[in-house]
């Protein structure tokens, strides 16, 4: 699992940098409060994450811009193919703006994306715009009902976990989840889904093999796409909760003599999902990618199989589209997380000042 | 000869409004063969002025001389200033033989075929057996560390030696033996030593000459025995009634009724 | 010091444990049966690459026009594909396209992702922070779309998917290429290499890469699994290897076409890419282990512990009666398992009995087992840990047998533990009166608002200003002292009988350290409470306390009343500790009276006194175990015991310098002073 790594290049067993819970805990300590009061840091940071969403949005549209402009040799006669008429080439050409200098070019390209055109597919000759409003909400529910799974098992999963196997408790349940878990998170999503269809559809013929048609024809997909994730992130959250159980303020919720529950659930869980919730974008944002692949193999109406087919066809319109929804789809996703795990974890908003 | 001095030295850091003036028009003169101690709370800016001086951290504005020359580290010339940090789990190469690093430091003069005897001396001077030069730090204590830590600093045959908290790790059965070791080692080669601690007690100490250090400022400043006896600041009163005394008894505070 | 310092200690000890050895990461790689399995399917694969295509390479190209879509049978043990070409055969020669496309990427990936991440550390800060930006963004779009995005530049072409799958592993690497360098780069060694004149460039290579370069190249061969997988995809998609190539992915997806004819046709190369990327990602995931070994396992090499023999003695006469005590604590002992059925024992047989009312200090050097024993008696020690006691009765109630609900609250309301450690002691995501509030709401059944409100008056009564507005604020917000206030406002929360104040002003100034004293004496005076205070610091302890113990190695060597340890106490260790600090008052003239060595660990406690081989007085008999004895008002453990008071210390109490006088004629020597010079510590 990608993310796992994103977590663990980021937080994990990094020699300097273990865990992200008592990172977290270990740099508040340099904040000095100062006694004065001073303005609410909340809208400076929602002021921050907000300019650099917009900066992130702006260099992703340049970059779908450029997409078209990068390929080498000419993109119009690729993507049309070597037998079309000079003609169409060139009325093509004329259409993408291609006579204009570069710079007008990039300036009509904003000037259409601010107005809603997308421009025409040049494979299927139908407004882009038109396409993705159409398939663009079949992904959206994949990619969310997954996340939900995942998060609805692996959360409970990962906390079960830390608290029967803390202090080196339980080896044995150790050892055996996370080797599975190790296992399972190895395999991509369309091996997955290829094993899936082997098992439920043909062997066993109890789910449809593709299409989107009713509840049972999600089964198979949402697996697919959740279960690398639930292994991973389980795992994840135990490594989480058991810093936190660790960590100094446990024992002062102990001296205080709480009942354990009350430690689990009020002190450590909210203090490990802080990190969870970081990684959870990363989750979200891998599971949309994740789509790109289920939706080809289980033929799904969403965006993924558009992408491919719009690579393959050079069609480039089509391209540089749906390259803009999925980067803005990750971007707002991120800016999401970052303002929830502001609100989660009052540090994070002073934190980086 | 060897001296250090500050004129007019000022630290910021951040930009525009959130700047923090940690170390604030500081002038600060060690003489030489003497040894000046600077005290201050957390974030009084005293570990500051000891990164400005040897150039981790640049300062805004004023100078620092060395021998009345404008100070410049690095070169791995002699006659410059050199440190020794407060954490001595931190202040080794993990990776780097103990002899490694000390002999790092040797000014870049000393031959190849005399440096393992420069290091051997040196691990001698700072009471340490030579045998250790081949050895990584890992197994070290925090005393034996903060002992490499000095040779280290000594190889480069530094005029002004700064000490930033050298004792404030260690156990207290080992602070002693460093202190003397500091002692002896600035008394034996005739050195100037800037020696910062948040603790009146040993700064007082070792020092010839005390600084008080508050919010960036120095606040007092006079021998040893006239801050001890007449302090004139009032920080520098309250710090001293704040010092454990041995004996004393503390006065219970009374606590305020809750309503 | 904090935890979380602790902490970052033992792993840069062991990560420094890690990279003594030259190549070691392999040697210990093979060491382990899961490294070893990993390894095995490595060297397997290898082989594959190499010979793979030179052995099979015709053979998997041959048509079998009488078989096609056959499924698995004796000539084709998995069957064949739509020309008739087997499929075992096909997928073992697709093992080296497979494998060379991804160690292609990743090799891509791992430069490009070096360079960037190096930027910072190497070019200015303006240009540096540029850089980590543009990262920083880069890093949260997953790798798969980024290849997509890329490979709609570079076309459908194993060359193309090469290159887009690198360019989109290189955010991954420049982000942990930044971390690992600026985690390394606010090393002060680094500082001190700076400050020695070390070039840029012989730091980048003597210091800065020798204590990256273990993780990352765990990291890139963990990136290799990845960067299969993610190969696999893009072939599977059509967009990476072309036909008449083929890689396991591009197999995939023509065995998925058939797969109702012949499902192994796609099973077989998907098992291929899940075995090798396994592998791959198992080879770094132990390798990431052996480097980033934390704490449980990066204890010393395992000593033979000594024999745990329990020398308990009656604690002084005249203690007070088991009515009085309000703790009353009885060979305790505390272990820690070390594997192998060892265990490493802390503390090693300690008494205590606390009187109602009464402040006892314990007093001791790091390791000596000091807040062991203060957590033990809350019951507070965490669980690898075994604590065991001959008795422990709180407040006339065993504590040894389990927890109860009503115990619970009993101890919640009657014995408070104020903390060292300021900032982590408390809960960072939780508003402070909450954390006050939940004592009231959990053992006295007040409600939230009534507990909330009660929690203000606390804080209020430990002098916090505003106090309603503070209840409300968030850990962070409040300065040091005021944080430590509201440690012990928690405290206060129920009536506390005793009061156990582990290190409580460790982390302070002085200042503040005298006013959180103060406070805490407050307490004391109005709840009538016991105290049980930890420190290292003589002063402190004498300043707070009624009776002192002195703990060394695990025991207790002396317990003592203050006036009596100020006069000069009976064992050598507790007279070098008074006169090894300097005070105020300390005669500058003289050095200081150094113990030389440094305590012992508790793997190598030695028989008999643990003191004995850094102590002027000792001889045979400190071989054997000395015993808790009493002796004027307190107890000593020590064969040879002094009397008089210390040389060179200074006492500000005239009641205990006038008993000095009394006692000075018949004073012997405190210690044989050690000139420094010969304060030699030899390494062991």
């Amino acid at each position: 699992m990608e993310f796992v790594r994103r977590y663990e290049t980021g937080a994990g067993w990094c020699p300097d940098n273990r865990g992200m819970a008592q990172q977290t805990a270990s740099t508040a300590v340099e904040q000095s409060p100062s006694e004065r009061p001073q303005r609410s840091p909340w809208l400076g940071f929602l002021l921050r994450r907000t300019v650099r969403l917009v900066v992130s949005l702006f260099a992703l549209i340049t970059f779908a811009f450029l997409i078209i402009h990068l390929v080498p040799g000419d993109p119009v006669r690729k993507a049309l193919g070597l037998n079309a008429s000079p003609e169409l080439v060139s009325s093509i050409r004329a259409e993408l703006g291609f006579d204009l200098p570069l710079w007008q070019q990039y300036l009509k390209y904003l000037g259409d994306l601010f107005s809603g055109n997308l421009g025409v597919s040049l494979a299927s000759r139908l407004p882009v715009g038109e396409t993705i409003g159409n398939l663009l909400p079949n992904t959206l529910l994949l990619a969310v009902i997954a996340f939900v799974v995942v998060m609805v098992i692996a959360v409970p999963l990962g906390m079960l976990m830390a608290v029967l196997t803390q202090n080196g408790r339980r080896r044995g349940v150790e050892l055996s989840f996370t080797t599975v878990s190790i296992v399972v998170s190895a395999i991509p999503e369309f091996l997955l889904a290829v094993g899936l269809v082997y098992l439920f559809a043909v062997t066993n013929p109890w789910f449809p093999i593709a299409g989107m048609d009713g509840p049972a024809s999600f089964v198979l997909p949402v697996a697919a796409l959740a279960l690398g994730p639930i292994a991973a992130m389980s795992r994840i959250v135990r490594v989480e909760a058991l810093a936190v159980l660790g960590l100094d303020f446990i024992r002062t919720a102990r001296a205080k003599r709480l009942p354990a529950w009350r430690i689990y659930l009020r002190h450590a869980l909210p203090n490990a999902l802080t990190a969870t919730l970081t990684l959870s974008g990363l989750l979200l944002s891998g599971l949309v990618a994740g789509t790109v692949l289920v939706e080809t193999i289980f033929a799904w109406p969403g965006l993924g199989p558009s992408l491919v087919s719009s690579i393959l066809d050079n069609d480039y319109p089509l391209v540089q589209a749906i390259v803009l929804v999925y980067g803005g789809l990750v971007l707002l996703i991120n800016f999401v997380v970052d303002i929830l795990l502001g609100l989660a974890d009052p540090r994070s908003t002073i934190k980086e000042t | 000869m060897s001296s250090l001095e500050f004129r007019n030295l000022t630290v910021t850091f951040g930009r525009g409004e959130k700047t923090v003036v940690a170390v604030d028009a500081v002038s600060l003169v060690v003489p030489d063969r003497t040894v000046v101690g600077l005290v201050g709370e957390s974030g009084s800016g005293k570990s500051t002025l000891a990164r400005a001086a040897v150039g981790l951290v640049d300062a805004r504005s004023g100078d620092i001389l060395v021998d009345g020359q404008p100070a410049t580290t690095g070169r791995r010339r002699r006659g410059g200033l050199q440190m020794v940090f407060q954490d001595p789990y931190s202040s080794l190469d993990p990776r780097m033989s103990i002899g490694a690093s000390i002999a790092e430091a040797l000014p870049s003069d000393v031959r190849r075929a005399e440096r393992r005897g420069a290091v051997a001396e040196l691990l001698e001077q700072v009471g340490l057996d030579p045998l250790l030069a081949p050895r990584m730090p890992s197994g070290l204590s925090g005393g034996q560390r903060q002992r490499i830590a000095l040779a280290r600093a000594l190889a480069a045959e530094p005029a002004v030696l700064i000490a930033d908290e050298i004792t404030s790790a260690l156990d207290v059965s080992v602070q002693g033996q460093v202190l003397n070791l500091l002692r002896e080692v600035q008394r034996g080669l005739a050195m100037s030593v800037l020696f910062i601690s948040h603790n009146l007690a040993t700064v007082c100490y070792l020092s010839d000459i005390v600084a008080v250090m508050e919010r960036g400022r120095i606040v007092e400043i006079g021998p040893t025995e006239q801050i001890v006896a007449d302090p004139q600041h009032p920080y520098t009163r309250e710090l001293l009634e704040s010092a454990p005394r041995l004996g004393e008894k503390i006065d219970p505070e009374q606590l305020a009724v809750p309503d | 010091m904090s935890t979380t310092d602790i902490a970052e200690k033992m792993v840069d000890r062991a990560a420094a444990r890690a990279g003594t050895g030259r190549g070691g990461l392999l040697r210990r790689l093979a060491t382990s049966p899961l490294g070893m399995a990993a390894l095995l399917v490595d060297l397997l694969l290898l082989l594959l690459v190499v010979f793979g295509p030179m052995i099979w390479g015709a053979a998997a190209e041959e048509f079998d026009v009488d078989n096609m879509n056959s499924p698995p049978t004796d000539g084709h043990l998995f069957g064949t594909d739509s020309l008739g070409r087997d499929i075992l055969l096909r997928v073992l020669v697709a093992t080296r396209l497979s494998i060379g496309l991804a160690l292609g990427a990743t090799a891509i990936g791992a430069v490009i992702g070096l360079l960037l991440g190096a930027i910072p550390a190497v070019a200015g800060p303006r240009v540096g922070r540029a850089v980590v930006a543009v990262v920083n963004v880069a890093v949260a779009f997953p790798g798969l779309l980024l290849a997509l995005f890329f490979a709609s530049i570079f076309g459908a072409s194993p060359s193309g998917a090469m290159l887009a799958l690198g360019v989109a592993f290189a955010p991954g690497f420049a982000r942990l290429t930044q971390t690992l360098t600026a985690g390394v780069v606010g090393r002060d060694y680094v500082s001190a290499a700076r400050v020695i004149g070390v070039g840029r460039l012989r730091i980048i290579g003597r210091h800065l890469l020798p204590n990256v370069a273990d993780t990352l190249v765990v990291n890139i061969s963990l990136s290799a699994g990845g960067a299969l997988l993610a190969f696999a995809g893009l072939s599977f998609l059509g967009l990476g290897v072309q036909a008449p190539s083929y890689d396991w992915g591009r197999m995939l997806f023509d065995g998925l076409d058939g797969i109702y004819v012949n499902p192994a046709a796609a099973l077989a190369p998907g098992l291929a890419i899940v075995l090798a990327g396994l592998a791959l990602n198992l080879t770094g995931e132990v390798g990431a282990q052996l480097v980033g070994r934390r704490v449980g396992s990066a204890r010393l090499p395992a000593k033979p512990a000594t024999g745990a023999a329990t020398s308990v003695a009656d604690g002084p006469d005249g203690s007070p009666g088991a009515d009085d005590l309000v703790l009353d604590l009885r060979g305790l002992t505390v272990s820690f398992p070390r594997g192998r059925g060892e265990k490493s024992v802390p503390v090693r047989g300690v008494d205590l009995r606390i009187a109602r009312g009464e402040a006892v200090g314990i007093l001791g050097e790091s390791g000596s087992g000091k807040s062991l024993t203060a957590m033990s008696v809350a019951r507070l020690v965490p669980d690898p840990a075994r604590v065991d006691v001959q008795s422990l009765t709180f407040e006339g109630r065993d504590l040894s047998a389990n927890t109860s609900r009503e115990l619970r609250r009993m101890l919640g309301t009657t014995m408070s533990v104020v903390f060292q450690d300021l900032m982590s002691s408390f809960n960072p995501v939780m508003k402070v009166g909450r954390q006050l509030a939940e004592v009231a709401t959990e053992h006295q059944g007040i409600g939230r608002r009534a507990a909330l409100d009660r929690a203000i008056g606390r804080l209020r009564s430990v002098s916090i200003s505003r106090a309603e507005q503070r209840a409300l604020q968030y850990p962070h917000e409040l300065s040091g002292g005021m944080r430590q206030r509201a440690m012990i406002a928690m405290g206060l929360m129920g009536s506390p009988t005793l009061l156990i104040a582990d290190e409580p002003t460790t982390a302070l100034d002085a200042t503040v350290q005298r006013r959180v004293l103060q406070l805490i004496a407050g307490v004391r005076a109005a709840e009538q409470s016991a105290l049980l205070l930890i420190s290292h610091d003589v002063a402190v302890v004498a300043a707070m306390c009624d009776r002192i113990l002195v703990m060394y190695a695990g025991r207790v060597v002396e317990d003592i009343p203050v006036d009596d340890l100020l006069a000069g106490p009976r064992h050598p260790y507790s007279r070098a500790l008074l006169a090894a600090v300097p005070t105020i008052q300390t005669d500058r003239s003289q050095s200081l009276r150094t113990i030389e060595g440094r305590p012992p660990q508790p793997a190598d406690y030695p028989i008999g006194c643990a003191f004995a081989e850094r102590c002027a007085f000792a001889s045979e008999k400190c071989q054997q175990d000395p015993v808790l004895e009493p002796i004027d008002n307190g107890s000593v453990a020590c064969w040879h015991p002094q009397q008089g008071p210390v040389p060179g210390v200074v006492i500000d109490s005239p009641a205990v310098v006038s008993r000095q006088r009394a006692t000075t004629a018949t004073a012997g020597p405190v210690m044989p002073s050690h000139e420094p010079s010969r304060t030699r510590e030899r390494g062991r």
